[in-house]
């Protein structure tokens, strides 16, 4: 079953140079894909375009087998419900005057009459946040300490948290791991790993590090100046028919 | 040899952030600091060029052709500094000044350490030709350039006097692993033709494995394990280092690789 369809999305900025040129792509339920490509190669922008925080300039986005640009409200509400995202700047994506607890209620609290969740049950919403956080690997005391007490690493694992907290079918992650230090990235993809598992819900793993989208995708998509040049599956990845680029990202690693 | 720490210690009031650290660097040889954010790498570079704030305290040796840096007088060093020993830095961005050229930042590089002005010129066209900018790169200011562009021209800066030691803290950290890859193997081909050694610290273990000759690993102001490449890749003996050799993702041996070993 196909979670999200992407058909040939362009979006540009400058006049004469598109960001993003003629990109389709699909992601599976259950899957996740990995985007690979170079700082400016539009892999970002085609993330902005999928949440909606960039307006694309042709193409269209599908969820549920409707285009996202005809949906009413309703249906527009129930598709930002189930796209989460993680951006790479766990600092920025953090209120740094509420408290860990606050944040992690935040998407539950705005969605928690058309919510029916499958893996969280709880009794309150104290209930709820230990167990978020049990989730994530983080000491169940962090619920009311402020952003700026806790590390890189831990703010991640909340943001994590939170994304997860209303059990999305898609979850974008853009550079989840570039801000940490090395130990913390190896420690939140296995996280990642983890919970797709035991939750089910896809990814879009954006990253310019081959590698680490090897560790977690099934899938791995090329981009570079905007164009999409190889799609291909993690088995695949030593094929004599990759593209060139690719079989370049590939000597890097 | 060309440079000797020796018991190099840094603390700030009562808390050691540098703890009794030693470690030599041959000449032409790439020597990879590697740890995690707070282990005091960056604190112990930055002690080798007095570069420190004046809240911390360096004490111990640095010996550099028989003399102890840490004590030469200020005059001394800012020789010293730029023709002996130079610095490549993470943050492209703050190694510039906004308001001065390329070439003005270089210009201004050379007139401290005295070359004729003759000379000047021809000395930075070909810094930049020798880091794939072309004469144009000159007359830009920093903030016209992308960040691999901008580590290319400080690469060209910090090289332009050929010295002994060029010290690269985390210097491909902020950009994307392409770039951050290209920017690597221009160096080790300069360090190749100019014969400098490169203090090389880091958290990416797999620059380590590429470039490195010699490898020391610091946690919490120590170095805890110390050697060639080919013993601290293959036979790590402290936990620390197979953690952080199992941290970095990497991708699985090609199957023609394997047959062949």
């Amino acid at each position: 079953m196909t979670v999200i369809e992407i058909h040939n999305l362009k979006k540009s900025y400058n006049p004469g140079k598109l960001a993003v040129n003629d990109v389709s792509l699909s992601i599976q339920k259950g899957e996740s894909l990995g985007l690979v490509g170079e700082s400016g190669c539009g892999k970002s922008t085609l993330a902005h375009c999928l949440l909606g925080v960039e307006k694309m300039d042709a193409g269209s986005i599908v969820y549920n087998e409707e285009p996202i640009a005809h949906a009413n409200r309703k249906q527009l509400r129930n598709y930002r419900r189930n796209v989460q995202t993680v951006f790479q700047n766990p600092t920025a994506s953090l209120n740094p005057k509420l408290k860990i607890r606050d944040s992690l209620l935040d998407p539950y609290l705005q969605f928690k009459d058309d919510l029916q969740l499958k893996h969280f049950h709880f009794t309150s919403k104290q209930d709820f946040v230990q167990q978020l956080l049990e989730t994530v690997e983080l000491p169940k005391g962090l619920a009311d300490r402020y952003p700026h007490e806790l590390s890189g690493g831990q703010k991640q694992r909340v943001t994590i948290a939170r994304a997860i907290s209303i059990e999305p079918k898609l979850i974008v992650l853009d550079e989840p791991t570039a801000s940490l230090d090395v130990l913390s990235q190896g420690a939140i993809l296995e996280l990642l790993g983890s919970l797709q598992q035991t939750l089910g819900m896809s990814y879009l793993f954006i990253s310019h590090d081959l590698a680490a989208v090897y560790q977690l995708c099934q899938r791995i998509a090329v981009m570079k100046d905007g164009e999409l040049l190889d799609v291909f599956r993690k088995e695949e990845i030593y094929d004599s028919n990759r593209h060139d680029y690719t079989k370049e990202l590939i000597d890097i690693f | 040899m060309i440079l000797a720490i020796e018991d190099l210690t840094v603390s700030h009031g009562e808390k050691i952030i540098v703890d009794k650290v030693s470690l030599t660097i041959d000449k032409g040889e790439w020597f990879a600091l590697v740890g995690q954010s707070g282990s005091g790498k960056t604190m112990l570079s930055q002690a080798v060029g007095q570069l420190l704030g004046p809240n911390l305290k360096a004490s111990g040796r640095v010996m550099y052709e028989g003399d102890n840096v840490l004590e030469h007088p200020k005059e001394k060093m800012n020789q010293l500094r730029g023709k002996a020993i130079s610095y490549i830095f993470q943050d492209y961005h703050g190694s510039f000044t906004p308001f001065l050229t390329i070439q003005q930042h270089m210009e201004e590089y050379l007139q401290t350490h005295s070359v004729q002005k003759a000379q000047r010129k021809e000395m930075i066209r070909e810094a930049l030709e020798s880091v794939g900018l072309d004469a144009s790169f000159a007359k830009r200011y920093s903030f016209q350039l992308s960040g691999g562009q901008l580590q290319r021209a400080s690469i060209a800066l910090a090289l332009l006097l050929e010295p002994d030691i060029l010290i690269a803290d985390e210097a491909t950290t902020a950009l994307d692993s392409v770039s951050a890859h290209r920017i690597l193997s221009l160096l080790q081909e300069l360090q190749q033709k100019t014969g400098c050694a490169i203090l090389f610290i880091t958290h990416d273990w797999r620059h380590v494995v590429r470039y490195s000759d010699k490898i020391a690993v610091m946690k919490d102001g120590k170095i805890i394990e110390s050697g060639t490449k080919q013993k601290l890749v293959h036979q790590p003996e402290h936990a620390y280092t197979k953690q952080l050799i199992q941290a970095a993702p990497t991708l699985p041996m090609r199957v023609m690789e394997v047959s062949k070993s």
